[in-house]
C-alpha cells in the first residue's frame, strides 16, 4: 500500500452536547483529511436549548470538515445519539446542516435496516426473527410515547422524581422520525452492520482497518444465550402487544360503566388507590428501563485500527450485546492494545462490563507515555440514582477510569466559544 | 318480638358462584365454558367487598374507579349472563375474581384444617381486576393486594382476571407468602423457583379439579359420552390434557401467566435439568416442578380409571377420577407446607414434606398409590427425597424431649409458650444459641382424610437469624465466596416447623440449620454471583419483578457491572 494510503494522525473532537454523544474523527492523509462523525444527540443540554447547542455544533462541525463529511455512524437509535440528525422546515436545524455535508456513507446497526421493517413493501430476505425484532423496536418507542402521554396526562399520579425519571426515559426513547429518515436519505450508501460484517467504512478510510464488534445477530447472540429459544420472542411478543393496548389506555375500557369522581372516593378505598398509583409509576419506569436497555444494545460498537494505533468507540451497548464479542477467544489479543476508549453509555455501570476493562492493558496507575486515553461524554444529574448505584456517570467507574487512565469528560469544559474537547493522535 | 340473640334460619355455610371455568378462550357447545364454585358464604358488601377479599376496582393507568354491583350481592347474579354480558361487564369481572380467590383459599383453608393468614397485617386482601393497561399480574404484600392487567389481544381486549389460572396462580403467591414468609428470601435457585411452580401447581390442580374442564377436554368436539380406552394412555392424555387445555388458553395470556402447562407437557424428563445453568432462571426452574407434578397427575388418574371398563369408557366418570386425582394431589400439595421447613426450602424438602402430608392422613396408599407415582415422577426429574427413610418421609425427631415445664393447651395456640419448649430443647433441637430465634406462629389444625378420618396437629415454626461479617464466617465452617469483601455483613437464615400431635408430643422437627455449613456455602455463593449484595438489591414486590424478567428475559449480569 502506498504510504500516502495511510493516515498520518487522528484528530478527535468530542462535542459537549450535554447528556449526549457527538464526536468528530478527521484521519489526516497526505494531501487530504477524512472525516467521520460518530453519534449527534442529547437529551439535556446546561444551556437550557438542546436543539441551539446541536446547531452550534453541527455548524462547526460543518466549517471544520469543509462542506463535505464521508461518513456518518448513527450507533443506535436513542435521542441522545440521532436526535442531532432531526431536520426542520425551515431546513436550518442541526440535521439539515449534516445532511448538506453530503456523507457518502452511513453506517447503523443491523436492526435499523428498512428491510427488516416492519413495513417493508418488497420480500427481504431477511429472517423473521430479525423482522419480529426490528418490528419490536418499533413498538417498543411506540410503548415509550404512550408511557410519555400517560406520564403527561395524569403527572399529579407520579411522585416528582418518578415523574423525572419516565420523562427522561421516555423521551430518549421515543422514535425519532425525522432523524431516522434523515439517516435514510442524506447518503445513498447504507451499511447495516452486525459483528463480523464489513463495517462500509473500507472506501472511505484507506489504510485503516474498522472491526465490528457489535452488536450481534439474533443467531449470534443465541448461540450464548442461557435461555431456551422460544424465549427469545416472548419479550418482542410482549412490547408488540403492549404496543396497542398502552397506547389505548385512555379509551374508555367498559363503555357505559359508572365510575367515581376523583374527589368522591368512598373512604375505604383512598389509601389502596394511592398504592396503586404509586405502583403504576414503578411499572411505568420498569417498561421504560426495558425499553431503553434493548435499544441501547442495538449499538454500534467500532474498532478502529489505524498505524500503530487502536480505537474503540462502542455507543451506548451495555453487557448483553458486549457479551457476544467478549465471548470470543480471539477478543483478548485484539483489545489489549486499545489506546483510546470512548467511554460506553455515558459512563453507566453496566456499559463497561469488567471483564472488557480488565483486557485493556494501557491501563497504568501511574502515568506512563503510552497511557490509555478515554473519553466520557456525559452529563451528571440526569439519569439513574446514586442511592441506587445507578446514576450516571456512575462514580466507581469514573474513579477506575480516572486512576488507570487519562480520562477526560466533556463535562469539565467550561468554554462557551470551544465546547469541545481535542485530541491529536499520531498514528 | 325477636331479641337480638335469638337464632334466625340456619344459613347455609357456602354458596355457589358463576365464573368462567379457564378463560374465555375455552369453549363448550360454542359458548364460554363457565363453573358454578363453592365459596364460603358472607353478607357481601358492594365491591364485591366480604370478610377476607375487598374488590377495588381502580385502574390506574386511566385514573377510573368503577361503581361496584349493589344488588342480588347474595345470589349468584351472573349465572344467566350470556358470554357478551361476561366479557364486557367490569361487575362480572370483579365477581370472577372475588370468587376464584375465595375459592382458592377456601381450599387452602379445607386443605390444612385452620384458617390461613394473609402475610400483611390485616384480614382483606384488595383485588384491582382491572389494575392497569400492561400484560402482568401479581401479587403484592407491600400493597396488600392482588393486581391484574388488561391489554389487547387479537380479538379484543384480554383481561388476566378472567382467567382462572392467573388468578389462582397470584391468590397462592399470597397465601403461600403468609403460610412461609421467608420464602420470599434471596435464598438458592429452588427456592426462588418453589414460590412459581408451586403457584403454577396449585392453580393447575385448580383447574383440572372442575370436571367440566376436563370433560370438555376429554370430548375434543365429539358428541359421544363414550370414550375409547385407547385416548387414556399417558401420551396422549398429555396430549388432550395438558397441551389441549395450553392450546385453548390462548397463547397471548401467556405474557401473563407464562407457559409452564404447555412446557410441563413438553418437558421430557431428565434428571439432568436441575444441573442445567439455564434451569437456574427462577421460572424455568418452577417448571421442572411442575412438569413432575402434572406427570403424577397423569399417571395418578390413569390409574384410578382403571376400574372404569376395558373398552367403551363412560367420558363423565373418567373426568369425575380425573378431577378427584387433582384434588387430591392439590390437598397434599398444599399440606405439605406445613412439613416443609420454613427457610430456604429446596425441592427434595418439598418431596418428603408431600410425602409426609399423605402418610399422616392416609397411611394406606395402595388404592392409587399416590405416593409411589409421586416419587417416580420426581426422581425422573432428578428429585428425590431430602429424607433417607424408605418411603421418603420424615422421621420422627431422635432422643428424649423435656415437655415438663410446658402447658400442653397453651401450647397449641401460644407463641411464647412454644418458645419456652423450644428454648428448654434447644440443645436437643440443636439451635445455633447466638442467634436471634423466634417462634413465628403457632396453627392448631383438624386435617380431613377423604374417608373422614380426623387428624389433629398443632403446627409451629421457628426462625433463626445470625448476622455476621464475611470474615467471621469461617467460625461456622461456612465458605465466604472467594471476592466477596471481608467486611461484607452477611445475614444466616435457619429454622425449622414443629408438628405435635393431638397430646402436644413433638411429631416431626423439619429444620434447615443456621450453622449448617455446606448448604449455607452453597446459599452464599449462590446469593454472591446473582448479585443480592449489591446496592439496590431489593425484595420489594419482587413477584412482580420477577414476572417482568419472564417476559424480558434481561439477564441478571451484575459482575461485570461497576
Amino acid at each position: 500500500m502506498p504510504a500516502d494510503a495511510q493516515p498520518q494522525s487522528l484528530a478527535i473532537r468530542a462535542y459537549k452536547v450535554g447528556f449526549g454523544d457527538c464526536t468528530l474523527l478527521t484521519f489526516r492523509y497526505t494531501g487530504k483529511n477524512r472525516h467521520v462523525l460518530i453519534d449527534c444527540g442529547s437529551t439535556g443540554s446546561d444551556d437550557g436549548s438542546i436543539s441551539r447547542t446541536l446547531k452550534r455544533v453541527a455548524e462547526d462541525i460543518s466549517e471544520r470538515c469543509g462542506g463535505k463529511l464521508h461518513a456518518v455512524v448513527a450507533t443506535h437509535r436513542h435521542k441522545d445519539h440521532i436526535g442531532g440528525f432531526t431536520t426542520s422546515r425551515s431546513k436550518n436545524s442541526s440535521g439539515d446542516l449534516i445532511a448538506n455535508l453530503k456523507p457518502d456513507v452511513v453506517i447503523q446497526p443491523w436492526t435499523e435496516d428498512p428491510k427488516a421493517q416492519p413495513d417493508a413493501v418488497r420480500p427481504t430476505g431477511v429472517s423473521s426473527g430479525a423482522r419480529a425484532f426490528t418490528a419490536a423496536l418499533a413498538s417498543m418507542q411506540s410503548l415509550a410515547a404512550a408511557a410519555l402521554k400517560e406520564t403527561q396526562r395524569r403527572p399529579s399520579a407520579f411522585g416528582r422524581n418518578m415523574l423525572k425519571q419516565l420523562r427522561f426515559l421516555g423521551e430518549d426513547n421515543i422514535a425519532n422520525r425525522s432523524a431516522v429518515v434523515n439517516l435514510m436519505k442524506m447518503s445513498r450508501r447504507r451499511f447495516y452492520v452486525h459483528f463480523g460484517s464489513v463495517s462500509g467504512l473500507e472506501d472511505v478510510l484507506p489504510g485503516v482497518q474498522v472491526r465490528v464488534l457489535g452488536p450481534p445477530t439474533l443467531e449470534q447472540s443465541g448461540e450464548i444465550r442461557k435461555h431456551r429459544s422460544e424465549d427469545e420472542q416472548e419479550y418482542w411478543h410482549l412490547q408488540a402487544l403492549a404496543h396497542g393496548h398502552a397506547g389505548k389506555a385512555a379509551d374508555i375500557l367498559f363503555p357505559g360503566a359508572k365510575t367515581y369522581a376523583e374527589r368522591s372516593l368512598p373512604p375505604h378505598t383512598r389509601w389502596f388507590v394511592e398504592r396503586m398509583k404509586s405502583v403504576r409509576g414503578d411499572q411505568l419506569l420498569e417498561i421504560v428501563r426495558a425499553l431503553d436497555t434493548a435499544m441501547n444494545n442495538t449499538s454500534v460498537i467500532l474498532l478502529f485500527e489505524a498505524g500503530s494505533k487502536k480505537l474503540l468507540f462502542s455507543g451506548d451497548a451495555q453487557i448483553e450485546n458486549w457479551s457476544y464479542a467478549l465471548n470470543r477467544p480471539e477478543m483478548a489479543e485484539l483489545l489489549a492494545g486499545v489506546d483510546v476508549y470512548k467511554v460506553g453509555h455515558h459512563g453507566s455501570l453496566n456499559a463497561t462490563p469488567k471483564s472488557l476493562w480488565k483486557l485493556f492493558e494501557k491501563r497504568s496507575r501511574s502515568a506512563a507515555q503510552d497511557r490509555l486515553i478515554t473519553i466520557l461524554s456525559t452529563m451528571a444529574g440526569k439519569h439513574g440514582d446514586a442511592r441506587r448505584g445507578t446514576e450516571v456517570p456512575r462514580k466507581k467507574l469514573v474513579d477506575a477510569l480516572r486512576s488507570e487512565s487519562n480520562m477526560f469528560s466533556t463535562q469539565t469544559i467550561t468554554s462557551r466559544t470551544k465546547p469541545w474537547l481535542d485530541f491529536e493522535i499520531e498514528l | 318480638m325477636p331479641s337480638g340473640n335469638q337464632a334466625g334460619p340456619p344459613r347455609p355455610p357456602t354458596r355457589k358462584l358463576t365464573i368462567i371455568a379457564q378463560d374465555p378462550g375455552v369453549l363448550s357447545g360454542g359458548r364460554i365454558l363457565r363453573a358454578r364454585v363453592t365459596v364460603p358464604a358472607e353478607e357481601l358488601d358492594p365491591g364485591p367487598r366480604g370478610y377476607r377479599v375487598q374488590v377495588i376496582d381502580y385502574d390506574a393507568s386511566t385514573g377510573r374507579l368503577y361503581r361496584p354491583l349493589r344488588r342480588g350481592l347474595n345470589g349468584d347474579p351472573f349465572q344467566e349472563a350470556d358470554d357478551e354480558q361476561l366479557l364486557s361487564s367490569p361487575h362480572f369481572h370483579a365477581f370472577n375474581t372475588y370468587a376464584i380467590v375465595m375459592r382458592t383459599l377456601a381450599r387452602f383453608e379445607h386443605a390444612l384444617g385452620r384458617r390461613v393468614s394473609w402475610s400483611f397485617s390485616g384480614h382483606q386482601i384488595q383485588v384491582a381486576p382491572h389494575a392497569f393497561a400492561d400484560a402482568n399480574a401479581f401479587y403484592s404484600e407491600r400493597d396488600r393486594a392482588l393486581m391484574f392487567g388488561y391489554f389487547p389481544g387479537r380479538q379484543g381486549t384480554v383481561f388476566s382476571c378472567l382467567s382462572h389460572d392467573v388468578v389462582a396462580h397470584e391468590t397462592t403467591h399470597a397465601l403461600l407468602d403468609g403460610l412461609r414468609t421467608r420464602y420470599k428470601d434471596a435464598s438458592s435457585p429452588d427456592q426462588a423457583a418453589f414460590h412459581e411452580g408451586f403457584a403454577d401447581i396449585v392453580a393447575l390442580l385448580s383447574v383440572f379439579s372442575l370436571p367440566g374442564v376436563v370433560t370438555e377436554l376429554l370430548a375434543r368436539g365429539r358428541r359421544s359420552r363414550r370414550i375409547p380406552r385407547s385416548d387414556l394412555d399417558p401420551k396422549r392424555l398429555r396430549r388432550s390434557i395438558l397441551f389441549g387445555l395450553a392450546e385453548q388458553m390462548g397463547d397471548e395470556l401467556s405474557l401473563v401467566r407464562g407457559s409452564a402447562l404447555r412446557r410441563s407437557a413438553e418437558l421430557e424428563p431428565s434428571p439432568a435439568h436441575l444441573a442445567d445453568p439455564q434451569f437456574l432462571e427462577p421460572h424455568l426452574r418452577g417448571e421442572i416442578l411442575v412438569a413432575a407434578m402434572m406427570n403424577a397427575f397423569l399417571a395418578v388418574w390413569l390409574r384410578r380409571t382403571e376400574p372404569i371398563g376395558d373398552a367403551l369408557l363412560d367420558r363423565e366418570r373418567v373426568a369425575e377420577e380425573g378431577a378427584n386425582a387433582a384434588e387430591h394431589l392439590l390437598t397434599m400439595s398444599i399440606r405439605a407446607i406445613d412439613y416443609a421447613p420454613p427457610t430456604d426450602l429446596e425441592f427434595s424438602d418439598f418431596l418428603s414434606a408431600l410425602l409426609t402430608a399423605d402418610t399422616q392422613i392416609q397411611p394406606d396408599d395402595s388404592r392409587y398409590g399416590y405416593r409411589n407415582v409421586l416419587l417416580k415422577t420426581f426422581a425422573d426429574y432428578g428429585i428425590h427425597p431430602a429424607s433417607k427413610v424408605e418411603g421418603g418421609a420424615w422421621e420422627p425427631p431422635e432422643g428424649r424431649l423435656n415437655y415438663g415445664r410446658t402447658h400442653f393447651e397453651q401450647m397449641q395456640r401460644d407463641p411464647d409458650e412454644v418458645f419456652r419448649f423450644v428454648w428448654e430443647n434447644r440443645k436437643r433441637l440443636r439451635l445455633y444459641e447466638d442467634a436471634y430465634s423466634r417462634v413465628l406462629s403457632v396453627r392448631p389444625c383438624t386435617r380431613v382424610s377423604p374417608d373422614g378420618f380426623l387428624l389433629r396437629e398443632t403446627v409451629a415454626e421457628y426462625v433463626q437469624i445470625l448476622k455476621l461479617s464475611a470474615s467471621e464466617l469461617k467460625r461456622l465452617k461456612v465458605r465466604k465466596p472467594a471476592d466477596m469483601p471481608a467486611s461484607t455483613q452477611v445475614t444466616l437464615y435457619g429454622g425449622g416447623s414443629l408438628v405435635f400431635d393431638q397430646y402436644g408430643r413433638l411429631k416431626f422437627h423439619v429444620r434447615n440449620r443456621v450453622d449448617q455449613s455446606e448448604k449455607q456455602s452453597a446459599r452464599l455463593s449462590y446469593l454472591w454471583e446473582q448479585g443480592q449484595f449489591a446496592v439496590g438489591a431489593s425484595r420489594v414486590r419482587r413477584i412482580s419483578r420477577l414476572h417482568r424478567q419472564r417476559t424480558t428475559q434481561l439477564p441478571a449480569l451484575l459482575p461485570e457491572e461497576y
